[in-house]
């Protein structure tokens, strides 16, 4: 009886697919009515009709505040929302698809400490704020290297010593991003700023970031779901995925290079924002089922949708970073599914 | 076609030796048995056959082709392997689980098509899976899932089967039925067969050929009748075993030497005929109270002789799915006469075994002890001819005097 839905769902992945962006874009347009200047949805659709390429023609052109307002504030932060919920979704799935591991995350590999750290770095030495995304995803993917070197035991990527040399890493890194604050000046800008990367927010996103991260996004995306299948098939267990055709060796190193690049270029531009990447798997897992070429867009939409509304509610409490919503939202979720899945459907 | 060349293989884990000088060859239909004990490297031969590790020194051939270049794929079209155990962390259903096996022909994006389903399908068949094929893969028993992964193997269709020890999780019904499958996909599509065997008696039975190992080197390898000698298994396994000769097939079985019981003691002596996994927690529940305990007669593979041989009973055995013999009804009468007390299980009576109960009518006398469980109820597990088995236990109750209990439990109390 309550596994109706979900057969219903399965049997049409695609019609889902098409459902789940359709929410994608109402929430997109409905995020953008929210602020301290209240917009009604029908004229934020019609501005955003209006600027769209090729479309827009059709619809008359809207001048004036909220137009600014739309255009130049809230719609670059909601896009580069979709672009960073999605990215670290699908780079969980990936790495928990590889590890075979439903605690797998970039959070827990590293990946998000190295860049805070990068971040807290960068605003110490004062470099400009445009280097600060530089500066963070070389520390990531230079803790992510970092922590495979660690994990990589005579040739082989060793599961569990990567796991913990993920850990070390985590401890280290932020470590390392504590004491830069105690030993930062006490301006209360400063503090400001690094503390908003430790937490992570899409506050005074602007255009420029959610364009530079867009190709980054669809790149690493496709190329985690153009391995689906082998994805499906290191579930039997590596030596059995090897003895049915997959490329162990290859394929890890790939999905861990791409789910890497994915979540050090969205820490980067937004901090650490915990959970999506954790979470976001397993609430597509329980709704689609484990077979990756659905699990991938399914989590990529869920991100989407789940990091634009958290990001709407912290506007709406007073702009809070999002990654303190996030984070407030996702575990008591995360312990929700734990209990009630409790060796029941094994995640 | 298939043609395995393994020559002069060593190999081993990091610097580790494990297979040293490894030499043989599987052609098409051939069905090899590779036995030996713990660490003598029978599943690093089939991680070296599949390329999981490569060779340090001498090859692996397919079809005169070097395995190191071959691509994984190309690798995964003529050989599928069934390993020990598989653990799948997401629910997956058995379908899905049994389709991957198409995956080596599938391109990146291909979907399965209605081919490579009613292959999928007909493996689930022959595996006894289809049932089941919409559960989880996470809901399954250990036997239920090792019969997924063989449906899978099979559904790689594979020119050779390897088979890491894929039948020791399976109850003594799905493993001849398994095995029986194989040996039909030996002989009818000349399908290779390479398997790693614990169990002796399932390697003399179905194997053409074995290999034994011993501490990675070739031990031996034949025919069964020449590998499975009484000198080859007491330097090999270190135990001195008979190795008799199945009396309807002729194909051979193993079974430990039987041990001298030590009367000394002068302990009681219990002798329990059972059979068919009737036994329950008996057997440990005696030996326990510290009686002498023996029981018979018994077939080699059964789960009730699995058990006796783990607490050190002595057994009266008979091979594996055949009839009691004249001998060893004799070696059981022996052991009843000898016995203060015998307990006959609720075993399933037929043709094969009545004999266990004729032994009880003809040994059992005034001084002995005869409980039997769940005799009354006889005729629900009595598959012989015209009844004799009831008809027999009538006999028994109207001519002996013996006690009764529901089930093996009790008996605990009754001693």
């Amino acid at each position: 009886m309550k596994d109706n839905w979900r057969n219903n769902i399965r049997k049409k992945p695609k019609s889902f697919l098409i459902f789940l962006s359709f929410l994608l874009l109402i929430v997109v347009v409905y995020s953008a009515t929210i602020g301290p200047v209240d917009i009604p949805f029908r004229r934020v659709l019609a501005i955003i009709l209006s600027e769209t390429p090729f479309v827009g023609r059709w619809f008359p052109t809207y001048e004036g505040t909220e137009r600014t307002i739309v255009v130049n504030l809230r719609l670059p932060r909601i896009l580069l929302g979709v672009i960073v919920g999605s990215s670290l979704a699908v780079s969980g799935t990936s790495m928990q698809g590889v590890f075979k591991n439903p605690l797998a995350s970039p959070f827990i590999l590293g990946v998000s400490a190295g860049g805070g750290m990068g971040a807290a770095v960068g605003i110490y030495i004062g470099i400009s704020y445009y280097l600060l995304p530089l500066f963070a995803f070389v520390t990531a993917l230079g803790t992510v290297i970092l922590v495979f070197a660690l994990g990589r035991v005579r040739g082989k990527t060793d599961i569990a010593t990567l796991l913990l040399a993920g850990l070390a890493m985590n401890f280290l890194m932020s470590g390392l991003t504590n004491y830069i604050r105690y030993i930062s000046p006490p301006e209360k800008e400063f503090h400001l700023r690094i503390l908003a990367f430790m937490f992570g927010t899409l506050n005074g996103s602007i255009w420029r970031e959610a364009i530079i991260s867009l190709p980054i996004m669809l790149i690493g995306i496709s190329l985690v779901f153009a391995y689906s299948k082998d994805l499906n098939l290191f579930q039997m267990g590596e030596e059995s995925a090897m003895q049915l055709g997959v490329e162990v060796e290859r394929t890890k190193l790939i999905q861990l290079f791409t789910s890497s690049l994915l979540a050090a270029t969205m820490v980067a531009f937004t901090g650490v924002i915990g959970f999506v990447g954790l979470m976001m798997p397993h609430a597509a897992r329980l709704v689609v089922g484990p077979e990756h070429k659905k699990l991938i867009p399914t989590s990529a939409l869920f991100g989407g949708i789940f990091l634009v509304i958290c990001d709407s509610i912290a506007r709406t409490m007073g702009e809070i970073p999002v990654g303190i919503v996030t984070v407030l939202l996702g575990s008591p979720f995360f312990i929700y599914l734990l209990v009630r899945n409790r060796g029941e459907t094994g995640w | 076609m298939v043609e395995l060349d393994v020559d002069s293989l060593v190999t081993g884990y990091h610097d580790k030796k494990i297979l040293k000088d490894i030499t043989f060859e599987v052609n098409k239909g051939d069905f090899l048995g590779i036995i030996g004990p713990n660490g003598s490297g029978k599943s690093t031969l089939i991680r070296a056959l599949t390329k999981v590790i490569t060779p340090w020194n001498g090859c692996v051939k397919y079809d005169k082709k070097n395995i190191e270049n071959m691509s994984r794929n190309e690798i995964a079209k003529k050989v599928s392997v069934v390993p020990q155990d598989t653990f799948i962390n997401f629910p997956f259903t058995v379908r899905d689980v049994v389709l991957m096996g198409r995956s080596p022909y599938l391109g990146r994006f291909e979907n399965p098509d209605k081919k490579d389903i009613k292959v999928a399908k007909e493996a689930m068949e022959v595996t006894n899976t289809l049932r089941f094929e919409d559960r989880s893969v996470r809901k399954l028993s250990g036997g239920e899932l090792q019969r997924v992964v063989l449906a899978r193997a099979l559904t790689q269709k594979p020119e050779l089967l390897l088979l890491d020890e894929a039948t020791s999780q399976l109850d003594i019904r799905h493993k001849k039925e398994v095995m029986d499958t194989l040996k039909e996909k030996n002989e009818k599509e000349n399908l290779g067969i390479i398997s790693v065997h614990h169990n002796l008696n399932l390697a003399a039975r179905y194997c053409k050929k074995i290999l034994l190992l011993d501490k990675g080197k070739k031990h031996a390898y034949g025919d069964p009748e020449e590998v499975l000698t009484n000198s080859h298994l007491r330097a090999v396994y270190g135990v001195e075993a008979e190795v008799h000769e199945h009396p309807k097939d002729g194909s051979l079985y193993v079974s430990p030497m039987d041990k001298k019981i030590d009367t000394e003691k002068g302990e009681k002596t219990v002798h329990v005929v059972c059979g068919g996994d009737s036994t329950g927690k008996l057997l440990k529940n005696l030996v326990e109270m510290g009686y002498q305990v023996t029981a018979g007669v018994l077939n080699v593979m059964d789960s009730d002789l699995e058990k006796a041989d783990f607490l050190d009973i002595e057994v009266v055995t008979e091979a594996p799915f055949s009839s009691i013999t004249h001998e060893s009804y004799e070696k059981n009468l022996e052991l009843i006469k000898k016995a203060d007390a015998v307990v006959v299980t609720d075993f399933p009576v037929g043709e094969g075994n009545i004999g266990n109960l004729e032994a009880v009518k003809e040994g059992v006398t005034r001084e002995t002890d005869l409980i039997f469980v769940d005799g009354d109820n006889i005729g629900e597990r009595d598959f012989t001819e015209r009844n004799r088995g009831t008809k027999l236990y009538d006999k028994i109750s109207r001519e002996m005097d013996f006690r009764s209990v529901d089930s093996t439990e009790e008996i605990k109390r009754l001693l």
